[in-house]
């Protein structure tokens, strides 16, 4: 089995080491959006996929999570 | 014939100064033997001849049978460089020469530069070339290559070489090279074994470290999320100048309490609440080792610190400044603080400043922390410049003398004026800063630079007109990519490497193609996959903790509290699990590596954007059928573009990064003798090819 994002193998959770790293950092960063402006998940993954300061595999990660949400969203 | 002492320098040039100090009368009489240079001075009844190494002539080879290139390797033995690499032949003429000068020596002596590698080269060459006189030789120690200098060393000569600073020397070039040798041939077999690719990959034991550092610091910045934050700032007018202020709160974390403030401060008047005035020293800065004088080299004239160490170098060798490969932040007075000074003040550059030093009632240099047992920190010989210099050797001739200046000068006394202003309970805050006394300052101008920014006579309780109070969205930023002159700090902070091979570290990762960009410093995808096959298969190598060991071993050789048989015992045990491990698991790493060689190689071939479809690229491809070689684009193999240009078939090619000025299309420069290179635009309509 190969990371969701890659074709590197995987670590944990369906990602391999270094997008792995990306998904832990996007979660834990999330607290601190939450406070500061009080979006949703879905806006702060919007939000940090545009801003030009986020690293390029964090980027990958959260138009990875974006698209995710939204195929749950239809499946629903 | 008449016996003579001979004395070996590093080099030609230093050979060729100590000789014309020795000498009585100032002169010596070159000579040379097959193109190799040497220097006869007299000096009272001794006659003496300066000769010279070329850097290291001696170094460490295997001595298993040729032909087997495998690993692990542990036998090795000491041999003269041009055995054990290409291209260095005149090393064989050179050695044969010094022998033959030793012959007829009577007394010998090292005069090689007074630190670890000097004393390699020196202790080598009494060794191998002069058939044992390391034993007997004696040793001159010297910081600059003034006359003055060089005469009072030769007549206080030591009694010998110092035999615990060339062991852990000796040591430390093993052990790099039982590493460097063994990991290096491990990852170039399992990509060569695994997929044929052959390319010169190479590790070692500082090298994996500085790679690793470069590595995580980009893993950083591409898992970087940005948070965000506010900051307030107020424009206020007093007496029809406007001033900026900025809210006590620099950081403001969450939006609500960011709006809540700009509510709360919709007013069109302010009051002063206090003025704070301070008085404070800025003391002058300390004496320049090598790493600092790399980074303020860098910081004003962007040099990376390879070519400042160059610089300084050929600045020792012409006596205009002390050694530079120290790591000294100390300025004994037995260098003579005022003769410097004095004989500086010949020049009308640093007269003013010099003869206000000298009218001081005392001279007392502001030394820093560090310390080397070898030598002071670098400061100017006093000696002016003979012939004109080059813009850089200017330069950091200028900054050294100017440092050195600074260092004897005065604290620089400044003056700050903190006024906090109350805009409806909210305080905002602006400085002010006023120079009382220049000090140091002016020594060291054009280097150090400040501005003052005075404010008008204010009190406290005075009303200020609140123009506008903004808020500005931010972003935390992340860490920044090394440049060769942060991450030399970095190594220098981590204690890996020493002064003198950290820059020529730094360069190789770029030659292995490991890293690449001057000022920001991005791992190439084939630096990411080295860095973790180290880590994942050989992490003990990578991890600076090692490093710092080995270094701690080396100062206690030093010490004599440690042996070198002990380090180098230890060592080949450690290269003996590494090398197991590597061994089992070269096809996986193999895979890993070869991909990534395989990309790199066909991104050098890659001349450009095929003009044509816009999307493929144009690459150098050969036939097949008729083995000629022409350009092709690479969406031919999926059948969508047919574009090619044809080639000469003899002839380097190199693809140039701007494309043709006529017609937009990729320019090829062909090198079918090295002396005239030729260009062309692969447009064979285009009119700059009609002109040939
Ligand atoms: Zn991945």
């Amino acid at each position: 089995m190969s990371c969701k994002i890659c074709s590197q193998p995987i670590k944990e959770e369906g990602y391999c080491i270094v997008h792995l790293k990306a998904y832990q950092n996007i979660c834990k960063k999330f607290e601190a959006w939450k406070k500061a402006l009080e979006v949703s998940w879905i806006d702060y993954l919007v939000n940090i996929s545009k801003n030009s300061l986020t690293g390029e595999w964090a980027k990958e990660v959260a138009k990875y999570l974006i698209e995710d949400e939204s195929r749950n969203v239809k499946e629903r | 014939m008449k016996k003579y002492t001979l004395i070996i320098s590093e080099k030609p040039d230093a050979a060729n100064r100590i000789a014309t100090a020795l000498d009585d009368k100032g002169r010596n009489t070159r000579k040379n033997s097959n193109g190799v240079p040497f220097f006869v001075a007299k000096n009272g009844d001794k006659e003496i001849i300066v000769a010279s190494a070329l850097g290291h002539l001696y170094t460490v080879m295997s001595n298993t049978k040729k032909g087997k290139w495998d690993y692990p390797v542990f036998n090795y033995q000491w041999a003269p460089r041009w055995m054990a690499e290409k291209g260095v032949l005149k090393i064989r003429t050179w050695i044969e020469v010094l022998s033959k000068l030793a012959e007829n020596a009577e007394e010998f002596i090292d005069a090689c530069d007074y630190d670890i590698e000097g004393s390699i080269i020196g202790y080598s060459v009494l060794k191998y070339a002069c058939n044992g006189k390391e034993k007997t030789a004696k040793r001159m120690k010297y910081s600059t290559l003034t006359r003055e200098e060089l005469r009072e060393s030769f007549t206080n000569l030591l009694p010998h070489l110092d035999f615990a600073l060339i062991e852990a020397g000796l040591t430390r070039h093993e052990v790099d090279w039982l590493y460097g040798i063994n990991l290096s041939r491990a990852l170039t077999l399992a990509a060569k074994n695994s997929n044929n690719m052959y390319a010169t990959l190479s590790t070692g034991r500082v090298q994996g470290p500085t790679l690793k550092y470069i590595e995580t610091r980009e893993k950083n910045i591409q898992i970087f999320v940005p948070t965000p934050f506010w900051n307030i700032t107020a424009k206020i007018s007093i007496d029809d100048h406007t001033f900026e202020l900025e809210h006590e709160k620099k950081v403001i974390e969450t939006k609500a309490k960011a709006n809540a403030i700009i509510a709360a401060c919709k007013t069109k008047e302010g009051q002063i609440n206090k003025i704070d005035t301070k008085e404070f020293q800025q003391s002058p800065p300390v004496p320049f080792d090598l790493g600092t004088l790399q980074s303020e080299a860098y910081r004003l004239f962007r040099y990376p610190p390879i070519h400042t160490s160059k610089i300084a170098q050929h600045l020792y060798i012409n006596a205009l400044i002390s050694y530079p490969r120290t790591s000294s932040q100390k300025l004994p007075s037995t260098i003579g603080y005022s003769t410097i000074l004095k004989k500086l003040s010949r020049s009308t550059l640093y007269q003013k400043l010099t003869q206000k030093l000298l009218a001081q009632p005392t001279l007392k240099p502001n030394e820093g922390s560090k310390f080397d047992p070898a030598h002071p920190a670098i400061y100017p010989t006093g000696n002016l410049p003979e012939k004109v210099l080059d813009t850089s050797a200017k330069n950091i001739y200028d900054l050294i003398v100017r440092r050195f200046l600074a260092v004897f000068s005065e604290p620089a006394l400044k003056q700050r004026v903190k006024i906090s202003v109350d805009i409806k309970w909210n305080l905002f805050f602006m400085m002010g800063y006023r120079t009382l006394k220049e000090g140091w300052m002016e020594c060291y101008r054009p280097y150090v630079h400040y501005e003052d920014i005075l404010l008008p006579l204010l009190f406290e309780g005075q009303k200020v007109a609140v123009k506008k109070v903004n808020l500005k969205d931010k972003f935390s930023k992340p860490p920044s990519r090394y440049n060769p002159q942060s991450l030399l700090k970095k190594m220098e902070k981590e204690e890996i490497g020493t002064k003198a091979t950290r820059a020529s570290t730094i360069q190789t990762l770029y030659e292995r193609k490991y890293v690449e960009g001057e000022q920001n410093m991005t791992i190439t995808d084939l630096g990411f996959e080295v860095a973790d096959v180290l880590k994942n298969y050989c992490p003990s190598v990578v991890s600076s903790e090692m490093t710092r060991k080995l270094e701690e071993k080396m100062e206690q050789i030093q010490l004599k509290q440690e042996t070198k048989q002990k380090v180098l015992a230890d060592t080949i045990e450690n290269l003996k699990t590494v090398t197991e491990v590597l061994k089992q698991k070269q096809s996986d790493i193999g895979v890993q590596l070869g991909q990534k060689i395989k990309q790199l190689r066909l991104n050098e071939q890659i001349i450009g954007k095929c003009p044509k479809c816009q999307t493929g690229k144009l690459v150098i491809i050969r036939s097949k059928k008729t083995r000629k070689r022409f350009i092709g684009c690479t969406n031919f193999f999926e059948g969508k573009c047919n574009t090619s240009f044809p080639l000469p078939q003899t002839g380097k090619i190199k693809p140039l990064t701007k494309p043709c000025k006529t017609c937009g299309y990729p320019i090829i420069k062909i090198l079918i003798t090295p002396k005239h290179p030729w260009k062309i635009c692969l447009n064979l309509d285009c009119s700059t090819r009609e002109e040939k």
